[in-house]
Formats: C-alpha cells, sequence, structure tokens
C-alpha cells in the first residue's frame, strides 16, 4: 500500500509543478493578460468540471447506489441539471457584471454591503457543507489504504489542503483544474472498464438481476469504520481476527468503530441503523430511496430541485466562470460543461451495481463510500488490482484536492475580503484557520454519507443564491430589503430542516424527507419572500437600468491591441 | 551583461478593479446605459426571457417527468435490454445526451438572438 500513497504524493506534485510552471511560462504583462483574455470555453469547461467533480461524485454516488439502490443515479443527473439552469440563468449575465462571486453580485446589482456581508456568510455555511464531506470520505480512504486511525487521515487531508494552497498549486488554476479533469476521467473510467471485463460471466448476471442480500454467501469480513446498530432476528456467531467469538443477537447490538468481525457462510444478515438489506425490494428501482422513509418519487423530485437550482450559487463554481472572457463564451462554457460531466457521470453506477454483488459486506460496515476503491482487490488480488486500486485512490484524491482547493480559497476569501477585511497576510492566516475548522467539523462526520451531506450544501445554495441571482438578474424590480428577506428565511428554513435531521427526533414517511430534503419547500418560500417584500417596497429609479446591463452582449470582439 | 527585463506585478485588470474597490469601499456609481444601448438591451432581455422560459420549462418537463414516468410504469424494471433492466438504462444513460442537446439548444437559440 505504500505504492498507493506514493501515488497519491505523485498527484500532488504534478498538480503543484503545472501550477508553478503556468506561472513561470508566462513572462511578461501582455502574456498574462492575452492568456486570461483567450482561455477557449473548451478549455474552461473542462476546469469547471475538474473543480466539479469532487470526492462526492468519484466516491460518493457509487457508495449512495450500494446503500440505496439505482435511484441513487438520480444524483449526478441533478448535478449535471444545475448547469443548463446556469446555462440558461445565469451564466451570460453573471459574467457582464462583472462580479467575481455572489457577495460582489450583491453589491454590483443592489449596492447594498449589507447584503454583501450576508451573502458572504452564507458562502460560509455552503463551503462548509461542501468541504467537511471531502475531508471526511479523503479519510476514509487513506485510513482504508494505508490502515491509519480516520482522525490520522483527516488531519492529513486538512493538511495537505492548506499545504497546496499556501504553497500556489493553485496559481494558473485553469490548466491544474482542467488537468484534474483529465486525470479523473482516466482514472474513473480505465478501472471501471477493466472491472466490467474482469468478473466472472455469472457476477455480470448478478450484477443486473438483484436478489436481496439475507445470508452471507462466502466468509465475509467486515471491518467496522464508524459505530454501527445492528439488529438480527436470529443468533449469528462472528469470527474476530484473533480468533475469539462474538454473538450478535437476537435483537439489536451496537459494534463499535475499529472493530473487525468476521461473519461464516450462510448466515443471516444482520439489518444496519434500522435499515433493510441491499438488493431488496426497493434497491432496483429507479427512483430514490431516502433513509427507507417511503414516498420515492417525493424523495427523487426534492433531491432533484436542490441539486439542479443549487449549482449555479456554489461559490466555487461561480468564481470559475469568471476566466470566460465575456458573457458570450461564459454561456458556451456552461453548455460544454453539460456534455463533459454527462461523459463522466456514465461510470458511478457500473461501480454501483458492481459492488452490490461483489463487496456487500461494506454495507454492514456503515460506510459504503469506500466502494469505488474497495472494489479491484476483491475481483483480482494481483498485481493488476492493486494497479487498479492506486489508479482509483489517486482519482479520488485528485477529485477531494480539486474541489477542497478552491472551497477553501473561496472561503478564506469571503472571510478577509467581505467579512474582514485584510491583507493577503490576512488570508493566508484564513485558510489556515478556516481548515483548522473544518478538519474539527469533519471529525465527527464519518457516519454521515458524502452525498447527503453535499446535497445539504446544493440545499442551501438553491434556498438562498438561486433565488437572489435569478431575481436579480431577471427581474427589475427587487428590491434590496427583499433580497435580504428572501435570503434569511431561506437559510433559516435549510438550517433550521438539516438541526431537525440531525439532532431532532425520529421522523417517518413524507414528513421526514421534507426534513431530511427540504429543497421542496425553502426553495419557494425565499422567492415568495423576496418577492412579496419586494413588492411592498420601491426599487430605486436606476434598478431597471442595473439589471437591463447585465442583459446588454459585448461588441462584436475585434483583433487584440497592438503592443 | 545583458540586462534582464525589469519584474513587473502583474495583476489581472479585475483584480486591479478589485483592489480599487476595496480600498474605495462605499463608493458605488449610478449604473448608466446609453439610450442606444439601453434600448439594444431591453429588447435582448426580453427575447432572452422568451427563450429561456421555454428551455426552463422544456428542461424542467423532462426531469420531473421521467421520475413520473417510473413511477407509473414499475414494469419497465422488468423489459430488459442486453439483460439490463430498461429503467436502468433510462436513468444511467438517457438522461445525459438529452441533457447535452437541450444545453446545445439553448447555446444556439441565446447567440441567435444576440447575432440580431
Amino acid at each position: 500500500m505504500t505504492v498507493t500513497l506514493l501515488a497519491v504524493a505523485a498527484v500532488m506534485v504534478v498538480t503543484l509543478l503545472i501550477g508553478l510552471h503556468g506561472v513561470a511560462a508566462m513572462r511578461t504583462t501582455s502574456d498574462f493578460l492575452v492568456a486570461s483574455r483567450r482561455v477557449s470555453p473548451l478549455l474552461n469547461s473542462a476546469a469547471v468540471s475538474g473543480e466539479y467533480l469532487s470526492a462526492a461524485s468519484f466516491l460518493g454516488v457509487a457508495g449512495l447506489v450500494v446503500r440505496d439502490g439505482i435511484g441513487a443515479l438520480w444524483y449526478p443527473v441533478g448535478f449535471t441539471a444545475g448547469y443548463i439552469a446556469m446555462l440558461i440563468l445565469v451564466a451570460a449575465p453573471m459574467r457582464r457584471s462583472g462580479a467575481l462571486t455572489v457577495p460582489d453580485f450583491a453589491e454590483a446589482r443592489l449596492a447594498s454591503p449589507g447584503l454583501r456581508r450576508l451573502s458572504a456568510a452564507v458562502v460560509l455555511v455552503i463551503g462548509a457543507l461542501y468541504l467537511v464531506p471531502q475531508l471526511r470520505t479523503a479519510g476514509l480512504v487513506l485510513s482504508m489504504v494505508s490502515s491509519l486511525p480516520y482522525w490520522v487521515g483527516v488531519v492529513i487531508a486538512g493538511v495537505v489542503v492548506s499545504a497546496t494552497l499556501a504553497l500556489g498549486g493553485m496559481r494558473a488554476a485553469t490548466y491544474v483544474q482542467a488537468f484534474q479533469f483529465l486525470v479523473k476521467l482516466l482514472l474513473f473510467i480505465v478501472p471501471a472498464v477493466w472491472l466490467v471485463a474482469a468478473v466472472t460471466p455469472e457476477e455480470r448476471h448478478t450484477a443486473v438481476h438483484p436478489v436481496e442480500f439475507t445470508h452471507f454467501t462466502e466468509d465475509t469480513t467486515v471491518e467496522f469504520r464508524v459505530d454501527v446498530t445492528l439488529e438480527t432476528s436470529e443468533a449469528v456467531t462472528a469470527a474476530t481476527p484473533d480468533g475469539g467469538e462474538v454473538v450478535i443477537g437476537p435483537g439489536e447490538v451496537t459494534v463499535e468503530a475499529g472493530q473487525t468481525l468476521v461473519f461464516p457462510e450462510g448466515a443471516p444478515v444482520p439489518e444496519v441503523n434500522g435499515g433493510g438489506t441491499p438488493g431488496g425490494e426497493q434497491w432496483h428501482r429507479p427512483l430514490l430511496n431516502l433513509s427507507d422513509y417511503g414516498h420515492p418519487l417525493l424523495a427523487t423530485l426534492a433531491m432533484l430541485t436542490a441539486t439542479a437550482l443549487g449549482t449555479m450559487g456554489l461559490p466555487h463554481v461561480l468564481m470559475r466562470f469568471h476566466t470566460s472572457p465575456d458573457g458570450r463564451s461564459a454561456r458556451r462554457t456552461a453548455a460544454f460543461t453539460v456534455a463533459l460531466l454527462g461523459v463522466f457521470y456514465l461510470f458511478p453506477g457500473v461501480y454501483g451495481v458492481l459492488g452490490r454483488v461483489l463487496v456487500p459486506g461494506l454495507y454492514l460496515s456503515g460506510v459504503t463510500d469506500t466502494v469505488v476503491v474497495a472494489l479491484p482487490s476483491q475481483v483480482s488480488p494481483g498485481w493488476v488490482g492493486a494497479l487498479m486500486t492506486t489508479l482509483l485512490v489517486v482519482g479520488a484524491f485528485a477529485a477531494f484536492l480539486a474541489t477542497s482547493v478552491g472551497l477553501l480559497l473561496v472561503i478564506s476569501g469571503a472571510i478577509s475580503h467581505d467579512l474582514l477585511p485584510g491583507g493577503l497576510r490576512r488570508l493566508r492566516i484564513t485558510v489556515l484557520a478556516a481548515a483548522g475548522v473544518l478538519v474539527l467539523l469533519a471529525l465527527p462526520s464519518a457516519p454521515l454519507a458524502a452525498g447527503m451531506l453535499v446535497t445539504w450544501g446544493f440545499t442551501v445554495a438553491a434556498s438562498t443564491f438561486c433565488p437572489l441571482l435569478v431575481l436579480g438578474i431577471w427581474w427589475p424590480r427587487l428590491t434590496r430589503t427583499g433580497a435580504v428577506s428572501g435570503v434569511l428565511v431561506g437559510l433559516a428554513g435549510t438550517l433550521g430542516a438539516i438541526a431537525m435531521a440531525l439532532f431532532g427526533p425520529p421522523l417517518e414517511g413524507w414528513q421526514a424527507i421534507l426534513v431530511a430534503q427540504p429543497a421542496p419547500w425553502t426553495v419557494p418560500l425565499a422567492f415568495t419572500t423576496m418577492v412579496v417584500v419586494s413588492l411592498r417596497g420601491q426599487a430605486p429609479p436606476w434598478s431597471r437600468t442595473a439589471m437591463l446591463r447585465l442583459h446588454l452582449d459585448e461588441p462584436p470582439r475585434t483583433s487584440p491591441p497592438n503592443r | 551583461m545583458p540586462q534582464r527585463p525589469k519584474r513587473v506585478a502583474v495583476t489581472s485588470p479585475q483584480t486591479r478593479l478589485a483592489h480599487l474597490r476595496g480600498r474605495a469601499r462605499g463608493r458605488w456609481r449610478v449604473p448608466r446605459l446609453d439610450p442606444e444601448d439601453a434600448e439594444r438591451a431591453e429588447r435582448l432581455y426580453r427575447l432572452q426571457r422568451r427563450q429561456g422560459l421555454l428551455a426552463l420549462v422544456a428542461g424542467a418537463a423532462a426531469l420531473v417527468g421521467l421520475p413520473l414516468v417510473f413511477a407509473a410504469w414499475p414494469v419497465l424494471d422488468e423489459v430488459r435490454v442486453w439483460s439490463i433492466p430498461l429503467s436502468w438504462l433510462m436513468l444511467a444513460v438517457l438522461p445525459y445526451p438529452t441533457m447535452a442537446a437541450l444545453a446545445f439548444w439553448q447555446l444556439y437559440r441565446a447567440e441567435r438572438i444576440e447575432r440580431r
């Protein structure tokens, strides 16, 4: 496994080198300016996709398929659909406003420093909800391949991100991110194709004919990485690696994190944390099964609302669009991104479906996000399997790094630029402080699936920045008070629901879905608040001009000015 | 000794603007448009709004429609193409080319509006 860690280190070094070399290659002022103006939409959309494809996409989606079923493939559909909403509603006008971030936009369109600070606070919330699962998943993968404890993995991940940022790894960011996209695409597709070819015909057949996982078909080793409550109807005797025996059940038994148990062939599979077993009746349905709450149609639509409308408000994605020279190419960038993401997202399902057949024991461990990296060694214990594992770990780490560095930069920028204005030195310190806080938040988050946490980030964005941007760009009568109230209501609603889902009493049925996935009510609520409060006030006389300016196209580009 | 070019601190125009704005916080100018530009912007705004609504409705219909189809016809899980359930393929493959097509259609229409 040392090889794997070395490979991860190599990716980091290459990333840093491209960043530094990209800067060194630009000698003169005009080189720099021309480069920043001539980034083609295709290169830029590769960079957008590179920044966007996070650990949640690389590992999380396949893990959710193993845990919840085929319906989890709706997540990547929502992640991609977000760029269509972005293309239609936001891309070109946002670029033409000249604003790099939503706080900038708030000030440019509504001239409100108060709203600017509020938006910066929302950036922090979205960033934290998005970064914590990245750190968590990177920590899990590191602890899996190196047998270090989880917390060490998280701390290493945090240090790596802050170090990359501090050493300037994100200079010449467009090239770095475009490179990262290619790396991730290759490292995801090659092992997937190999896996499909390498499994036996029977395994392939079982993969598409799911049967419920009720009895262990072979001796199955389960490494528990988080505390898990198992429930069985009859007693199961499991062996420990040191030769001892543990009797589980009948009834509920809590297994502590760090334990390893070997379940014998033929034993009944316990239920985990009150959920069912994978491959059951609901598993093969193409609708989202949210924690066995039922109402799969509502759950699917709730998640789609959050992801499709939340993408346009993700701070690290919006930032990437300003490297487009004008509104027209920002629009092209968004369209190409839809196509590029579509290629990547054809493959998480392959890992998920194979994972259910080959590593069903992962489901018992309570953490399915490691399924992608666990698969190759199951299929081929030899060097090919080890090579494929290494490729996937490297890809997962690249995914984690690309998204995290971008997000950490945005978070630190929001703190040091919008909330507590200060110089560059302040920015460096802010980066370290923010990374420290996020690592602390990630430590207790191991049991929370990456896909779910990331979707909460999308939900906050959809209930705050989506109405702000959409109404700011398309509705001249939006007022400052209206915008502020809408953002506050959306933020309070979403955070309240998330707190309720995490710490509140257990709920059942559709109420549980609307608490765990509040977008269907928080988004309309935020929009309505903004409209109603704005209509009761009076927009300033320049409001219409401020909006129309965003829709005025640039004059056709002439040849670059003489040097 | 050959003289090396003088080192200059280079920032993008946007960074420079941001720095300026950072220093003069609070100085915000009332947005203005020439009458000619205002007229063009008004026309573009209306046309883009119409086209955008059309594309949004199409996208939303497809995105909401597919789950409804799955809920209404569970038989799609039983029909198999190359032994894979048809509903799995409709979820794992079909949306991506469809969304790309919608994106390029919207891009083409939006750019055509601006060419006029």
